[in-house]
């Protein structure tokens, strides 16, 4: 008999189950019980464990969990949450609105954080510039934040080498030295780049008045300079117009790379594609004209390309003046000169005299001035109305003119200057050889170099002042005329750094004992309170405003300025700038790394130039035809030679440039960047010269010849000869690429759907119905002008690794999304077509049914998934990929560059805890940022709401800098998603094959006149 | 030369040999310490083996990226060598289950020898899915096993049926192969005066005293288990080729697959047979019993089976076209005249225009010419398995994902790791049992069986 089989009794009543008794037996511990507790307890029916059972079994757990819990794979202490910041829910991010100072634009961004650590960059959406957008180097600047490489504490050089010394004795050594200075009259040089924080500028006039030899010099390695001074000439202005490209009908590009890198971009993209949307009924379509040496993004954009030699485009612009004043010679001349395409360019002077007033033509930031000063006649004829009336460009400090740059270092050579503070800046890489500034910082007392890690400059500075990165300061910037964007720091400083304007600002209070964090945030404050509140006429107090302007982070204002534009015939005469017989050099920004400083950023060496798609090296682009007659080929080592200098560079034949024209990108060839960034390509600011006879970044009098040797520049898309008769318009022949003419789509809407036909393709099994959800992409490649800012996106929001060079010569680039390039048509003229290439999801995918233990498999709302546990590396679902976008693991890539420099700690924090970080062997692909989708659910699921497929956003959909990406889902009626689907103009990469992807693309239509079909 | 009386059947083994020459014969090199030749070759091999383990060593530390596989060539030297071997392993079944079936006593003197080819072949075909696996430790998944989280495989992927194909082949192989052996062993028992090999031979042997009775059992195990060979001929490389056959890729997406790779198969195993061969009849002395006449008849073979693996390679051309799938075409031209139309043009030599020399008796009969035509053939037939994986899988559908496949040297290392394998096992093998079954041979001698015939025997 054992234990449950006998009934134990207290006393009769008990036994007797006397109802008295048992309530009162049930309520004893009533008062001790939270309320309810007890309510419904029978103890008859609980389980017949036994006290002696419980105890044993609770025994054995708890000595199992000790067992289970100790020193298994030690992974380091675990610190609990237990005193958990009040904005702080584990697990959920928190945004906070603030201002990206990686180049002069200052778009304004907002800050994905997650448990204090920035995760992720997104555009503002409130800000009225960028709108939400922010260019690839922005969105990679969280690289920055966490590189190894950042200076964690202040150094000062010894006799040669640096040794780290603390804030206080370096503050009270530099306020001594500075001070010395004033007192021998000597100068003291603050150098910057440029100054966009109207607070910064309140500081330098502080600063000056303090120590009064102060000067203070700003410089960009490229910029705007000559477009600024001729617009000062034409139109009396300081500063440049806003243009409203939305407005403009007919755009003409001299050589102006407005989508990608000249002026601020990221606006330019989403403003010019507002006018070439499919989806608005009965929308036109603006006409985009580049004429152009080289090719750049925006090149690759147009409607009609011209190329033409950079250095004839001044006499492109004044032949075109006289076009429109009805003199066609000077126009017909360079057409028979440069075999210029004839209909392009009379189209090009009908389009711009039909629309007049809706037509503006724009110069690439290249040129010199007086070409810009022909195409502001050019608009003047025009009568453009493009100009905003609501902002004004105007520069919160003008950059330096050369001549005073040249005139400071005079004075350091000839010791007049005491002290060089290099405010986050890095002349001695910048600046031009000519200077011999490096030379002329050894006769400075004392040089301070600010910055986030040691580089060219720091290298030859007695202090070395380690600052906080933009996500660790505070800041103010005024882009332009009644726009004010506020930056805050997002996470403590994470080393012993100090935001540059704070330890000057502590110059100034000369207490460097008495330093505090927040010394720069109460300047601004007080600045903002002083000289913002009270012209934006707020109507609350300065408390209120203020905390709502770091809150959006960006305060939008009335602010007048004259916007009349009168054209001034001063400067405007005949081409200044004229061909010559020699080659062109041209020399751009780079793509994504700014000035160089980005160098060290492998996300950004390794993001694919949009034309080239090469990564990780600069090169001298030339035209086929032109390294022909060079008698070179590509990964041919060659000799440029423009103003006395020569600099060797691999050779890239790049399709559709102008012969005669070498164009090579800035910003590379850095010496001390860092384990990633050094000696990556060449350094062409070597080329520039100071008193250069064009400007800074075009020469005419250049020599190539061929050079001993070769160097292999990689790239993540395969060169194959286009003009080939199996590989010339592959794209078009297997219809991975539709394309139409925006007058035949005007007429006849369906010529897509007809061109396809029905496709009639059928199932051995039954389809699965999708009936929660299913999920879909549409890109309309309309928009999409292959910026490569989805794929910046993708690449920190789902930790993809940096593979470096090597790997991506070997076909092993891990980033989920890429942008396919092709080139139609010949060699000499090609049509460039872009589309975004990601996982399909089809629903019946040919990876699933390969995979031999399962691991890549459908979920019933329509993802193709994988399970990286499962994966054991077979790479067959990667074969059986008509797309070819899955991605394999074939080492732990973190491990295997630059001596595991990506598996260093502090990059560790960079990872979005939400997207599991692979590890070698295994296989991975897009998964439609499937924790986002998750992420909405749970908000479903906690708000008591269907789950509403318009809220889920991916990556790249949030960075698509025009909105070519729509994302949701398809069992929902109204979506927009079903509205991309069902466009007439919609349709499938690879229809035939049956494998039902549901990336929907939008053809592409070239406002072009229609060709006669053959 | 005289010429041929088709009346008489050619003697299987020549000269009429006594049956206790035939035991002393074929257990010569086991009786007796290996020469300088054996010992520098095992040199070579086990050299190879060790430098090629290296290799496979180095991969496993740092990953399979040491290799030239990338991302659109997700399979390179791996499963090139892995279809290789495979297919290198199809003669021994074939000679000594489909030629026992169909009665074809030629295949007696070389089957033992097959067979443990056959065997050592599917342990290097094995060795390469199992590595070429990103994380190799984790292969158990391949299996299906009972687990707590009831993950099962996915019976649908052809790589799940190449486990199953791979492993039933080697295991029907081991045993037919086994209880072939064991009338031997049971010979080699009783002439040994050894004490050890005695026991071992014991052991194996399992009781074999070579009565009536055990005769009789094993004939028809014999033949019961050639009969499950049989098939298993057909379904291994079939199922191979079904790796490729079920896929999407333009090259790979072909109903000729089947049929074209087990010729292909067929046609690598007897090259590497006949090749091998030459030299074991020679350093043993064994060419009365392996005979030019066997020789005669695996060159036969090979130009037959070649010459059909020519014809696939052409019907594959006339259905890219007449199917006038412009990916298929494309692919086709690709391999002919695209970046590794050198690859396919090797190939097409090795495999279909020299064994046309097999028409000419003389190089039929002739051990040099036929001994470097064997070695040509297994040369193309590498290179046709990298033709189809390689060349398919680097330029598919989207020409923006094309891209190059060049091995490294880890991958030669590996390959030249696979060789050493087999070729130390042939050694071993030699030395360690019976090259050539004596029980079979002693009842082809002339004069063994009773004859009906009648003529001169």
């Amino acid at each position: 008999m054992s234990d449950k089989d006998i009934n134990y009794w207290r006393g009769f009543n008990e036994l007797n189950s006397d109802p008295d008794f048992l309530k009162a037996k049930r309520d004893e511990f009533k008062d001790e019980l939270p309320e309810g507790f007890a309510d419904g307890l029978d103890t008859s029916k609980s389980s017949a464990v036994s006290r002696r059972t419980f105890l044993a079994l609770m025994a054995s757990s708890a000595a199992l969990a000790a067992t289970g819990c100790s020193d298994y794979r030690e992974k380091g202490a675990i610190i609990p949450y237990n005193k958990k910041p009040e904005e702080i829910t584990i697990g959920n991010p928190n945004f906070y609105a603030s201002t990206c100072t990686a180049c002069a634009n200052a778009c304004g961004i907002l800050i994905k954080t997650r448990e204090g650590r920035p995760i992720k960059i997104d555009g503002n959406p409130e800000h009225p510039v960028n709108k939400g957008k922010i260019c690839a180097t922005g969105q990679a600047n969280i690289m920055n934040l966490y590189d190894p490489i950042r200076l964690k504490e202040p150094m000062l050089k010894g006799s040669g080498s640096f040794s780290s010394v603390n804030w206080l004795d370096a503050d009270t050594k530099i306020i001594d030295e500075l001070k010395k200075a004033v007192a021998a009259g000597k100068e003291i040089a603050v150098i910057s780049h440029t100054v966009t924080s109207p607070t910064a500028k309140l500081l330098f006039e502080d600063f000056a008045k303090k120590y009064t030899t102060a000067k203070f010099y700003s410089y960009e390695l490229t910029n705007d300079i000559n477009k600024v001074n001729a617009f000062k000439k034409s139109f009396g202005k300081d500063g440049l117009p806003v243009i409203k490209w939305n407005e403009a009908k007919v755009i003409l590009s001299l050589e102006s790379d407005f989508l990608a890198k000249d002026g601020n971009f990221v606006e330019a993209q989403r403003l010019y594609t507002e006018s070439r949307d499919v989806m608005k009924k009965n929308g036109e379509f603006n006409k985009l004209y580049v004429v152009e040496g080289g090719f750049s993004l925006t090149g690759a954009n147009s409607d009609y390309r011209i190329k033409l030699r950079t250095d004839a485009i001044e006499e492109f612009a004044y032949a075109l003046i006289s076009a429109l004043g009805e003199n066609n010679s000077g126009i017909d001349e360079l057409i028979k000169k440069y075999n210029l395409k004839r209909e392009a360019v009379k189209s090009l002077v009908e389009d711009l005299k039909a629309n007049k007033g809706e037509a503006f033509v724009t110069a690439g930031a290249k040129f010199p001035e007086s070409t810009h000063i022909a195409v502001n006649k050019l608009n003047d004829l025009l009568a453009t109305k493009v100009y905003s009336k609501e902002n004004f460009a105007s520069p919160v400090m003008p950059l330096t003119a050369k001549a005073d740059i040249d005139a400071l270092v005079g004075r350091m050579n000839a010791g007049g200057v005491g002290a060089v503070v290099h405010f986050d800046t890095n002349p001695v890489y910048h600046f031009s050889p000519d200077y011999k500034y490096a030379d002329a910082l050894k006769k400075v007392g004392l040089v301070v170099t600010f910055a986030e890690a040691h580089n060219e400059t720091s290298e030859l500075s007695n202090y070395v002042l380690p600052v906080n990165h933009n996500f660790e300061s505070w800041g103010d910037h005024k882009p332009r005329t009644g726009v004010m964007s506020t930056q805050q720091p997002v996470i403590a400083p994470i080393y012993k750094t100090r935001q540059k304007e704070a330890a000057m600002l502590n110059w100034l209070a000369e207490k460097p004992e008495a330093y505090a964090e927040n010394i720069y945030m109460n300047y601004i404050k007080a600045n903002w309170e002083k000289s913002v509140y009270s012209v934006v006429s707020a109507k609350v107090d300065f408390k209120t405003f203020w905390t709502g302007a770091i809150h959006d982070g960006v305060i939008a204002f009335n602010e007048k300025f004259d916007d009349t534009f009168t054209f001034r015939p001063e400067g405007f005469n005949a081409p200044a700038l004229k061909a010559s017989t020699a080659a062109v050099l041209q020399l751009n920004r780079p793509n994504y790394l700014t000035d160089g400083r980005f160098a060290n950023n492998g996300w950004l060496q390794e993001l694919p130039n949009p034309i080239t798609k090469s990564v990780w090296d600069n090169y001298a682009s030339v035209s086929p035809t032109y390294a022909e007659q060079l008698g070179v080929k590509a990964n041919d080592m060659v000799e440029i030679t423009a103003g006395g200098k020569t600099v060797a560079a691999p050779v890239f034949v790049q399709p559709g440039m102008a012969d005669g024209v070498v164009a090579i990108d800035l910003g590379f060839g850095r010496t001390n960047a860092g384990p990633i960034g050094n000696g990556v390509g060449v350094n062409t600011i070597n080329f520039i010269s100071k008193n250069a006879t064009v400007s800074e970044w075009l020469y005419n009098d250049v020599k190539i010849a061929k050079a001993a040797g070769t160097y292999e520049v990689v790239s993540t898309q395969e060169h194959f000869p286009i003009d080939n008769e199996r590989y010339n318009d592959i794209h078009l022949k297997r219809e991975i690429i539709r394309e139409g003419v925006f007058e035949e789509y005007k007429e006849n809407p369906k010529f897509l759907k007809e061109e396809i036909g029905k496709v009639e393709l059928f199932n051995i099994v039954p389809s699965y119905e999708f009936t929660t959800n299913k999920w879909a992409m549409s890109i309309d490649l309309n928009k999409c002008t292959g910026c490569n800012y989805c794929v910046a996106a993708c690449n920190v929001e789902n930790n993809i690794p940096v593979v470096g060079k090597e790997q991506v010569g070997k076909n092993r680039e891990m980033m989920w999304m890429r942008i396919d390039r092709y080139y139609g048509g010949h060699s000499d003229d090609p049509r460039v077509s872009f589309q975004p290439m990601l996982c399909q999801h089809c629903d019946n995918a040919p990876c699933e049914n390969v995979c031999p233990v399962a691991a890549t498999n459908h979920s019933p709302d329509g993802l193709n998934q994988m399970a990286y546990n499962r994966c054991v590396g077979t790479r067959y679902c990667s074969n059986n990929c008509p797309y070819k976008v899955r991605r394999f693991n074939y080492f732990n890539f973190r491990d295997n560059l630059a001596d595991a420099y990506y598996e260093k700690d502090s990059l560790s924090l960079m990872h979005n805890p939400e997207v599991t970080v692979r590890s070698r062997g295994v296989m991975e692909k897009c998964t439609f940022c499937v924790q986002r989708i998750m992420d909405e659910r749970q908000h479903a699921t906690e708000e008591k709401r269907d789950l509403n497929g318009d809220n889920v956003k991916t990556a790249c959909q949030e960075a698509c800098p025009t909105s070519a990406i729509v994302f949701g889902d398809l069992t929902k009626k109204d979506s927009d998603i079903l509205k991309h689907r069902d466009h007439e103009l919609g349709y499938h990469v690879l229809e035939e094959i049956n494998v039902r992807p549901n990336v929907t693309y939008i053809a592409k239509l070239r406002n072009i006149k229609p060709e006669k079909k053959a | 030369m005289s010429t041929i009386d088709y009346t008489q059947e050619l003697p299987t083994v020549e000269g009429k040999p006594s049956a206790q020459s035939i035991d002393d014969v074929i257990s010569k090199p086991l009786d007796t310490k290996p020469g300088n030749l054996w010992k520098i070759l095992i040199t070579i091999t086990s050299l190879m083996l060790l430098v090629g383990g290296g290799a496979l060593g180095w991969t496993f530390y740092k990953g399979i990226g040491v290799w030239g596989n990338n991302n659109p060539v997700g399979w390179g030297f791996d499963i090139v060598n892995f279809v290789f071997w495979v297919g290198i392993g199809h003669a021994g079944t074939l000679i000594s289950a489909v030629l026992f079936l169909l009665r074809q006593r030629w295949r007696t003197g070389i089957a033992r020898f097959a067979e443990a080819m056959t065997i050592f072949a599917v342990m290097c075909a094995g060795i390469f899915p199992a590595i070429h696996t990103g994380r190799a430790w984790l292969d158990g998944y391949l299996f299906p096993y009972p687990n707590a989280n009831n993950i099962w495989v996915n019976f649908t992927s052809p790589l799940l049926w190449d486990v199953f194909a791979v492993s039933t082949y080697f295991t029907v192989s081991a045993i037919f192969w086994y209880v072939g052996l064991m009338p031997d062993f049971a010979t080699l028992r009783d002439r040994t005066t050894n004490t050890l090999k005695k026991n071992i031979y014991s052991i194996l042997s399992l009781g074999w005293r070579h009565s009536s009775r055990h005769w009789q059992h094993y004939e028809k195990a014999y033949m019961i288990l050639a009969g499950f060979a049989t098939p298993l001929v057909l379904s291994v490389h079939t199922i191979v080729s079904f790796d490729f056959a079920v896929s999407v890729i333009p090259g790979w997406h072909t109903t000729i697959f089947p049929p074209y790779f087990v010729a292909g198969a067929v046609f690598s195993g007897f090259a590497m047979v006949q090749n091998v061969l030459i030299f074991v009849r020679q350093a043993f002395n064994l060419k009365h019993i392996i005979t030019i006449g066997h020789l005669e008849k695996m060159n036969q073979v090979m130009l037959l089976v070649g010459t059909m693996v020519g014809y696939a390679y052409a019907m594959e051309f006339f259905v890219a076209w007449y199917s006038g799938n412009q990916f298929e075409t494309f692919t086709f031209i690709n391999r002919a005249l695209g970046p590794y139309a050198w690859a396919y043009w090797t190939m097409v030599s090795c495999n279909v225009i020299f064994p046309q020399l097999f028409w000419i008796k003389k190089i039929r009969t002739t051990i040099l010419p036929m001994f470097i035509l064997g070695v040509v053939v297994n040369i193309g037939m590498w290179f046709e398995r990298f033709v189809i994986i390689v060349t398919s899988l680097s330029r598919d559908y989207l020409p923006s994902s094309w891209g190059m496949y060049t091995p490294t040297i880890y991958d030669l290392g590996i390959l030249m790791f696979s060789f050493g394998l087999f070729f130390t096992n042939v050694l071993l093998f030699v030395r360690a049992l019976p090259a050539v079954s004596i029980a079979e041979v002693k009842a082809v001698v002339d004069g063994a069986q009773p004859s009906h015939k009648g003529g001169h025997h």
